[in-house]
This record gives C-alpha cells, structure tokens and sequence, in this order.
C-alpha cells in the first residue's frame, strides 16, 4: 500500500494569504481578530470574530465567475491554488482522472440560506433564482474545485462539523492508499456566517473581546472563518517529480462520543478513542508523539476535558508533550479548522517551530500541561497529532510525521 | 484478501412503506407515493411531493423525548433503528460492541438552518432557539442518531447531492475494506420541506411548474419527461465484515462487491457528463472485478430530468452495447426524487429483487426514446435471476457513483 505524503498547503485565513505570512504570523503570535464588519451585530451582546477582511476572490478563481460562487467556495479554490502552486504543480497540467478533491466544511455556504431569508422575510421570495439550489448546497464547495481545475477524479464532500479538515484528510488518505487516486487536494473551508454566529451567540459561547484557550479567565471561543487544502500524493508520485515533502501522512482515528450534541463527553471517551486509534494506526506509542495541535476552542467545557482527554492516553508524557492552539490567533474556522490545523502540523515538522497559543496570561490549575503561552518555540518535531472534535459527538485525531525514506 | 462487505440488515422509511418488503412489493404493484404538499402561506403550497404521511419517531423510537431531533433525525435515528434490529443488534450488544455510521445527507436539515436564521432576523438574535443550532450543522442527523443508538465508532456525514446515499455505502465499504471499522451502519436519509422544494423549482428541476398536471411528468426515461418530483425518505444497511456476519450466524441480504466514482467538471451542461457516468461505472466493474455482460440488471438514477436522464442513457447504452437486453429500472417514478437516501433506497429494493426474482419496471414508462438502451418491457415487471446488478445515483451538477451488489 502506497504511502501518502503531503507536498503543498495553502491557507486563506484572518492573518494572511499563502503559507509564508501565515506561519510567520502565527509564530509571531499575531490575532486576526477584529470588530464583525459582514453584518450588523448591534442586537448582539458580542462583536468580534474572525473574519478575513481582504480577501479578493478575483484574484484566484480563473475558469469560473467568481461572483457566482459562494464565499466558502471562493476560499477553497484560492487555498487550493495556492497549495498547488506551493506543492510546484501546474493547475492546467493534473491529471483529470487520478486527481481527486476531498472537503469538510461544517456549515457549507450558509451565506446562501440568509440571502434566500433576506428575500423571503422581505415578502419577496421571486428574488430568490436558481443560484440558491446552485450555490448552497455544501457539496457545491468540493464541485467548485473539481470544476476550477477540471478534475474527473474522486469528489468528496463531508460535513462532518468542526472535525470535518480531518475527517477530509483521513478519506484523502484512504483514497490514495486505495488507488483511487495519486493527488488529492484535501481540506476544510467556512465562511463567516450571521446564522453560525447567533448560534454561538445563543450558546453563550463566544468570547467578548479574544479568545484564551487554557487560561483560567477564557471566556469563549471566537467565530471565524477560512480554507486550508493540503496537496496530499502517493510517495511515488511525489518522488517521481522530484516534490519536496512537509511529512508524511501515518494515520488517524474517527470516533463518536455518542453522548451529547454540542458538549463534549467528561471523560474524554470519544476524545481518548480517537487518539488512541489513530497512534495505533500509526504504530506509533504516546511517547514519540513531539507536538499536538489542540482542539483548543477557548470555550470551559472544551478545554477542560481536551486536557483530560489527552493525559487520560498520553498518561506521564502528557506532560512533557508542548500542546498549542491557534485558535487563540485566527478564531474557530469551523469546518477548515482542523485543516488549517493539519498544515500547522506539517508546518511544525518542517520547520521545527511550534506555534504559541496566545493570550494565556494566567494559567488554569485544571489545564496544567504544557501549551506553549504566548511565545513560539524551536523544537523538533517528528511527530505531531492534530485533533478535532465537533457537534454531533463527533472526535478526529490525525497523525503527520516527518518523512524518512 | 481486503476483507468482503456484507449487508446483514436493512432499514427503511417511505411512502410505499417502513420495511424493504412492503417498500418492494409497493414497486412491484406499481404504486405511487406523489401526493400533493400542504404548505399553507408558502409559494410551494400545493406542488408535488412524495411524503412519508404519518410518520411518527415513537413508532419505532418509543416513548421518549424527541424534542432535540428534527426531522431528519426523526427519520435517520428510525430507519437505523430499523437496520439495526432487522440484523440482529439490541440496545444490549451496542453497549458491549463499537458500531459506526456513515450518513449521506444532501441538505441534512435546510428548514431548520432556515427557520433558526429567520427567527433570528425577524423577532432578533435572542430569540433563535439554542437547541435547534445543535441540529443547524449538517452532520447533525449522524451525531444524533449517533447519541440515540450508542453508536460510538466512525461517524461521518457524506453530502454529494443525490448521490449522498450511495456514496456514504461506498465510503463505509472502504473503510472496512481497509480494516477501519468492522461494522458501520451505511445510507442516506433527507426530509421533504419548503426550502429544498422552492429552490428546486426556482431552478427550474422540478417537473412542470412543481405542480401536480398533465404537463408535469416526472417518469425516469420517458420521451415526455420534464423534470423530477422530490420526494423524502431514508435507507439504511447494517454493513459488516462476511466473517463477522458468519461469527454471529447472522443474515446476508447481499455482498458490496465493489464502486466507481467520477466527477463532472461541467455540471451535467455538456456532452461529457455521458463519459463521466461511464468512468463511474466502468470503476464500479473493474472494483469488482466484472464485466458488463456480468450484470444482469440495473438501478438506474434516473428521475425523469431531461439532460440526466439522456446523459444516463447514453452513458448505459454505450457501456453495455455487447451486453444485449440490460433489463434497466428506476425506483423513482413512485418514489420520487429523495435525494440523499435515493442510492441507500436503490439498494434495499435490489436486495429484495435478488431474494424474490422480481425486477419492479419503471411504471408509467411508455414513450421510450429511440436512441435509448431501454425495451418496452422496460415498462413491466421482469422475473428471472438477479444475482448480479448495478446501482447508480448521480447528481445534476456532477457527482456520479456506480455500485455493484451481488447476492
């Protein structure tokens, strides 16, 4: 069975365009947290989020009308050329067949619903056209990209919430490791959204001013927005041309809380099946595990029992493993998130450095581990697990190691 | 040796009927499930439908609290109860044993992400209701029924259009396979409501103006065809590893031998969708090791829209050229167009084909296209061995996958 190695990623996301500013703003712990400009949040009792401000889709989208697309689709196809162009592939030139796309997203382009709402509420529901069935269902995210680069191959669209980056990665990995494909472009993209942002408004959820994963006074989590795609390829495509590689894709679990809808199990039990299986997978034991990428939302609830979770599999090592989560910087891209996440990884491994998790000012005794505050760090990383866990109970861990023929 | 994927179990909610053979004997009896939709005050008041009338979670949940499911949880978190105790598996042996479960959805609930968001814009954001933001994700119908049943392995939602359902067998088929999973819980589900059904008909998919009339005919194939009818249900199987199935003396209904996938870059606007089809099923077959003339019957996707259902033709005619009188079906005259479950329906019907030697025609078939692959006895209910078929469900604008099942 072929291995699957990772040789491009691209990233739109609230601090930058592309994986050169991205990482060099995350190492410098720079927040792209601002005041919500998209709609009108005055009836609201909070007013920031992470929303990417100056994002032109015209200056990607190519082979279709860029105004046709629906914000999550615009995002998708520009980190999507961008992790192209980084993996030193000609978009004209992939293989229409053996090219496949594989996306999450947890709310696909929800835009499109409350435009269809505007209309409606508006007494005039003949405004709304056939662009609404065109645009919004969340599989039209994945189509657009095929469509972009006029690929035939496997066309993958799982919304499995805000695990759905590496529930789109593991099917990436399946399907090269299947034969279904030598290429895949595999990712996660969200758009910021009114209807995302009352419902975490409703949950008491978000954070007033930012957000402080692990730190005793957190107050929530931030809404944001944005793309991560990863060109994943069979080790012999990659090698055949040469490719530089980020690191190798060793394995991952999936699994279910089975418990509750929007919080996560007390004991980690999902959480802690996820990780185990995917070190499993891996063949790899907690110990050799160098970095992991947390879920990290910001919110009580999630920290608390991510960091159970994690010393409930990793026992002793837990302690000694460096945890971030750069949510405390770009906000809770949802669906893109745990792909964004999934480059951090690959990132780490590449350039030895770990992304802080800013704003932990004070630390929470019942979050004791060790989540690099405030300020980036150099150490190798070999190793590196990224989870994810989402509504619905839903948990996903990925393991990335460094390649080594 | 991949390990062999069996269904051990099946579920399903329809118009024709809540267990695969009141559902298979309905198609063979050449029974409808369009009705009309009652939408009062909605602009598709009165349009054409195929709705589960009566349907009530406590039948097959009991009595419990269903206030946090909507209604495509109502029907996911049935119909896998359904597959569930038809292979055998009790509250019990769900508790001791991991199960998992891969959901096609097309749109999982668009009326409740709606009405969350017009509460919201209308009386403000304090009164859009917490609970129902946990259902506005579009994995919500696979956490909840996860949460019903205790299902605690994989839980992946799959939404490829209309081909959500097949394509969420065919994934849980490769993760077993690939020695993921031992046993998931596989199909689609979709609920019927006005923002599906309006958008639908505002580009222009339905068939005739949406409404029931004689210029509206949604029959798969047909020269008359205008269109589709959407229609709501959900299928679900119980898939497991054969040896597994065997360990436990359980049931085999049939064995998943293989699918294709492809996709096209064009939307189903352009002659290339025909080829695209192909690559699909000529996956299908090669997954599977076969050959055209292996198989001897298929499930068509057909709905009755006027470009699918051409491309599909060609696609088959040109596939199966040397394979003489491929008898071809489609559920949908009756069923409708359920969008995410139509592959998961597909298959339990072909289930019951292979047990009961009855292919159920595609009633009301009667003006057959010259150029189509298709016979008049098309149009009838064929008896004969089925060991061998092909399943198909392709979505309009581009997602296509082929499945082989076999008996």
């Amino acid at each position: 069975m072929d291995r699957v190695v990772i040789t491009g990623v691209g990233l739109i996301t609230s601090i930058g365009e592309g994986r050169q500013t991205f990482w060099e703003n995350l190492l410098a712990g720079r927040s792209g947290i601002s005041e919500v400009q998209s709609f009108d949040t005055s009836a609201y009792s909070v007013h920031r989020g992470g929303e990417i401000k100056r994002f032109a889709p015209e200056k990607y989208v190519r082979n279709q009308s860029p105004g046709e697309l629906g914000r999550s689709s615009q995002l998708a196809i520009a980190a999507s050329y961008l992790a192209l162009a980084d993996a030193g592939m000609d978009p004209e030139r992939l293989d229409p067949v053996m090219t496949g796309v594989s996306m999450g997203t947890t709310s696909g382009e929800p835009n499109q619903v409350e435009r269809f709402n505007d209309a409606l509420v508006a007494q005039e529901p003949e405004r709304i056209g056939p662009e609404f069935i065109g645009r919004y269902p969340c599989h039209r995210i994945a189509g657009y990209v095929a469509g972009e680069f006029g690929l035939t191959g496997c066309n993958m669209m799982i919304p499995a919430a805000c695990a759905a980056g590496n529930y789109a990665m593991a099917y990436a990995f399946d399907a090269i490791r299947a034969g279904r494909a030598d290429v895949m472009l595999a990712g996660g993209a969200d758009a910021f959204s009114r209807i995302t942002y009352t419902g975490f408004a409703r949950l008491f959820a978000i954070a007033p001013e930012k957000c402080q994963p692990f730190a005793l006074n957190r107050k929530g989590m931030m809404p944001g927005e944005g793309a991560g795609i990863l060109v994943l390829e069979s080790l012999a495509n990659a090698q055949n041309r040469n490719a530089p590689i980020y690191a190798e894709v060793a394995g991952y679990g999936l699994s279910c809380d089975a418990f509750h809808m929007t919080g996560g199990h007390p004991q980690g039990d999902g959480a802690a099946r996820a990780m185990r299986q995917a070190l499993t997978s891996s063949g790899l034991t907690p110990e050799e595990v160098d970095y992991i990428s947390a879920h990290g939302t910001g919110t009580k609830s999630n920290d608390q029992h991510e960091t159970v979770a994690v010393k409930k599999v990793f026992a002793d090592a837990a302690y000694r493993t460096p945890i971030s989560s750069i949510k405390s910087m770009i906000g809770h891209t949802m669906g893109a998130a745990s792909a964004i996440e999934s480059v951090v990884c690959a990132l780490a491994i590449s350039t030895s450095r770990i992304p802080p998790t800013i704003n932990l000012d004070e630390p929470d005794p019942e979050c004791d581990l060790d989540y690099v505050p405030n300020v980036a760090r150099e150490h190798t990383v070999r190793v590196a697990m990224n989870n994810a866990y989402a509504f619905g109970g839903t948990n996903a861990s990925l393991i990335l190691r460094k390649f080594e023929g | 040796m991949a390990n062999r994927v069996v269904i051990t179990g099946a579920g399903v909610l329809s118009a024709l009927g809540d267990t695969p053979e009141t559902l298979y004997a309905g198609l063979c009896a050449g029974q409808n499930g369009v009705g009309t939709l009652s939408h009062p005050d909605l602009p598709t008041d009165g349009y054409a439908g195929v709705e589960i009338s009566g349907f009530s979670p406590q039948t097959y949940l009991g009595d419990k609290n269903f206030r946090p499911l909507d209604r495509t949880s109502h029907l996911a978190a049935s119909a896998v109860h359904l597959a569930l105790s038809d292979s055998g598996w009790t509250e019990d042996k769900l508790r001791e044993q991991i199960v998992g479960l891969v959901l096609g959805t097309m749109f999982c609930s668009v009326r409740t992400i709606a009405e969350f968001d017009r509460r919201a814009i209308t009386l403000g954001p304090s009164y859009a209701k917490p609970l129902d933001f946990a259902n506005t994700v579009i994995n919500a119908a696979s956490g909840q029924t996860a949460i019903w049943h205790h299902l605690r392995g994989i839980n992946s939602t799959i939404s490829t259009g209309l081909s959500s359902g097949l394509q969420a067998i065919a994934y849980a088929t490769d993760l077993i396979h690939a020695g993921r999973a031992d046993r998931l819980v596989a199909g689609g589900v979709e609920e019927l409501c006005f923002e599906s059904v309006y958008g639908f008909g505002r580009a222009g998919l339905l068939a005739g103006d949406g409404k029931p009339s004689e210029n509206a005919v949604a029959i798969p194939f047909d020269a008359r065809r205008n269109g589709f009818v959407p229609g709501e249900a959900a299928a679900f199987l119980m898939l497991e590893t054969l040896d597994a199935a065997r360990a436990r003396g359980s049931k085999i209904l049939a064995e998943i031998k293989g699918y294709g996938t492809a996709y096209d870059p064009t939307w189903g606007r352009t002659a290339k969708t025909a080829a695209v089809i192909e690559q699909a099923m000529t996956g299908a077959l090669r997954d599977a090791r076969r050959t055209p003339s292996d198989i001897r019957c298929l499930s068509a996707s057909a709905n009755g829209s006027v470009n699918m259902d051409a491309f599909e033709a060609e696609a088959i005619a040109r596939l199966f050229a040397q394979a003489g009188d491929l008898p071809v079906t489609s559920i949908k005259t009756a069923l409708g167009e359920s969008m995410g479950a139509s592959g998961a329906l597909q298959i339990v019907a072909m289930t019951q084909t292979m047990q009961n030697g009855t292919l159920p025609g595609i009633h009301g078939l009667t003006h057959i296209p010259e150029n189509f692959p298709l016979t008049a006895s098309c149009a009838e209910n064929r008896h004969g061995d089925f060991p061998i078929a092909l399943i198909n469900a392709i979505n309009y604008d581009g997602h296509c996958c082929s499945l082989v099942l076999e008996k």
